[in-house]
């Protein structure tokens, strides 16, 4: 019945039918490594951002946040990071982190 | 398709010239893709990024590696109606994505606490049990364009290559779910993939109401323009979701909930909400009173044979040539113009591919010598258009706005 099934499928969109039978199988990818790292700073938030950010995502995620983007920007990341997240990052961390970040990549940048 | 001579020389001479330098733009699609284009950059600050060929993929502009975030280069637009799969954009929130999967062993399971009859579906019934049906659909990212809000937001800065346009062929979800025995209590329906978390938190889930769910449009797709779906773009099976931005297109779909509540996952609240009034919109660094999930897309219209900044030869005619769409009315007019919005005529518009495709219009430009801002706006079948000043909104989403091409002629 079931067979009866697909060939009637099949009949009613041949050139679908084919195309999908022809597509069976598996599919394996290799992804390509990070492009961009974290930018190294003398600030001690870098360490800590580097085991505690990277882990999960790649650097672009801060490089190429707007110039403009201030320090509460950064602070509800770090800060949905955890509590969405669960990175592991100690509450007592994330001002240092946090600080890295806005001066590295946000508005608080060295001009 | 094919292009005016001229133009197509003017358009490369202009991509080599103009805001997006990439090595290898004046040479043809052939030389293209022999030369490593390492980066480009794009019109906003902060916008120099990298060019990397992901599995399946040709050189797409990086937004972020890890979960990979992809964007299709501008240029790719003007090539044809149909975006090919190794073009189409990426966008992933989570970095724990499939790397390796078995379409012929892969599973959806069909539960929810309003489903009477939870079963499991595989690849090989989903695609001989059910009458397979097809639609040409825009895939739009919410966040398409972000990059070019003013005053900045924060996200991921994408410019307007977050979108494509495929062939889909599957089974509509109405079909699938008539299996489910709803019961009268079902209110949404969530939509689950096989990407997850790096450390379980964030899970990528998305929820419909139950009868948009059940419009006959919203689809189980497993074909992408007449082949297998890319990886990256959810194989074995993506949710698509006519007229509606790209965080509905579930990837590598596994788990489809009929509930009984409406669903709050991260996903859908706080993300991925815009300002609950009639623009979407709200004063710049202002806070929106209330919001509401995203939805339907609205109307696009943009010029895609010359770039901005083009060099055209005075007193000779192109032909200029874009493409437009909406949230599934179906686009009814484009009108140009080529005095920065003073006067507006109408643009000639190409096959219909159905109200969910991208329509392309076209129109001849003779430029006089000097300088021109030609600009586009679309209509779609219920009036709908596009502000030509910039809505705003926190997230940045939805961006709409009348788009400007400013081209000299010598």
């Amino acid at each position: 019945m079931r067979t009866r099934t697909l060939f009637l499928a099949c009949a009613a969109a041949a050139t679908l039918c084919w195309g999908t039978l022809a597509a069976a199988g598996s599919k394996t990818i290799q992804l390509p490594p990070d492009t961009v790292q974290l930018k190294p700073s003398a600030l001690p938030g870098y360490a800590k951002a580097q085991g505690n950010c990277v882990g999960c995502h790649s650097a672009e995620y801060m490089l190429y946040q707007p110039p403009s983007a201030a320090r509460p920007y950064w602070d509800a990341m770090v800060k949905r990071m955890k509590a969405v997240f669960n990175a592991p990052i100690e509450d007592a961390d994330m001002p240092e982190i946090v600080d890295y970040l806005v001066k590295t990549y946000g508005n608080e940048q060295p001009k | 398709m094919s292009m005016n001579d001229s133009t197509n020389l003017a358009r490369r001479r202009l991509v080599a010239g103009g805001a997006a330098v990439i090595a290898g733009a004046g040479l043809g699609a052939a030389g293209r893709s022999a030369l490593a284009q390492s980066a480009i950059d794009l019109p906003i600050a902060n916008g120099h990024r990298n060019l990397v060929a992901f599995p399946e993929k040709r050189p797409l502009i990086v937004l972020t590696s890890r979960p990979p975030q992809l964007e299709t280069p501008f240029e790719v637009f003007n090539d044809g109606l149909i975006t090919p799969n190794d073009a189409f954009f990426v966008r992933y929130h989570n970095a724990k994505i499939p790397t390796s999967i078995d379409g012929d062993r892969h599973v959806i399971r069909i539960g929810g606490n309003a489903c009477g009859k939870p079963f499991e579906l595989t690849m090989a019934q989903l695609q001989s049990q059910f009458k397979p049906v097809e639609v040409v659909a825009v895939n739009q990212c919410s966040g398409n364009s972000r990059g070019l809000f003013t005053p900045r937001v924060t996200g991921g800065q994408l410019t307007n290559g977050a979108m494509g346009n495929a062939r889909w062929v599957g089974v509509p979800l109405k079909d699938v779910l008539a299996r489910a025995e709803l019961k009268n209590t079902a209110r949404q329906v969530t939509f689950n993939g096989l990407d997850e978390g790096v450390r379980g938190g964030g899970d990528f889930v998305k929820a419909l109401d139950v009868h948009h769910a059940l419009d006959g449009e919203v689809m189980l797709a497993y074909q992408m323009n007449g082949t297998d779906i890319p990886m990256l773009n959810g194989y074995p099976v993506k949710l698509v979701v006519p007229g509606y931005y790209g965080t509905y297109w579930v990837k590598h779909l596994s788990e489809i909930e009929v509930i009984d509540n409406v669903f709050n996952g991260f996903w859908m609240n706080p993300a991925y909400r815009v300002p609950d009034n009639d623009c979407a919109c709200i004063e710049p660094g202002t806070a929106p009173a209330s919001t509401r999930p995203i939805g339907r897309f609205t109307v696009r219209s943009f010029i895609t044979s010359v770039p901005d900044g083009a060099r055209l030869r005075a007193g000779q005619q192109v032909v200029v040539r874009g493409i437009a769409f909406d949230g599934g009315q179906g686009i009814r007019e484009v009108a140009y113009s080529t005095d920065g919005g003073q006067t507006w005529r109408e643009a000639k518009l190409g096959a219909d591919m159905g109200r969910y495709s991208f329509r392309e219009f076209t129109f001849a430009f003779t430029p006089e010598r000097g300088s021109h801002d030609l600009r586009v706006r679309a209509w779609n079948r219920s009036g709908q258009s596009q502000p030509m000043e910039a809505l705003w909104q926190p997230a940045g989403y939805m961006r709409n706005v009348v788009e400007s091409v400013k081209v000299n002629a010598a």
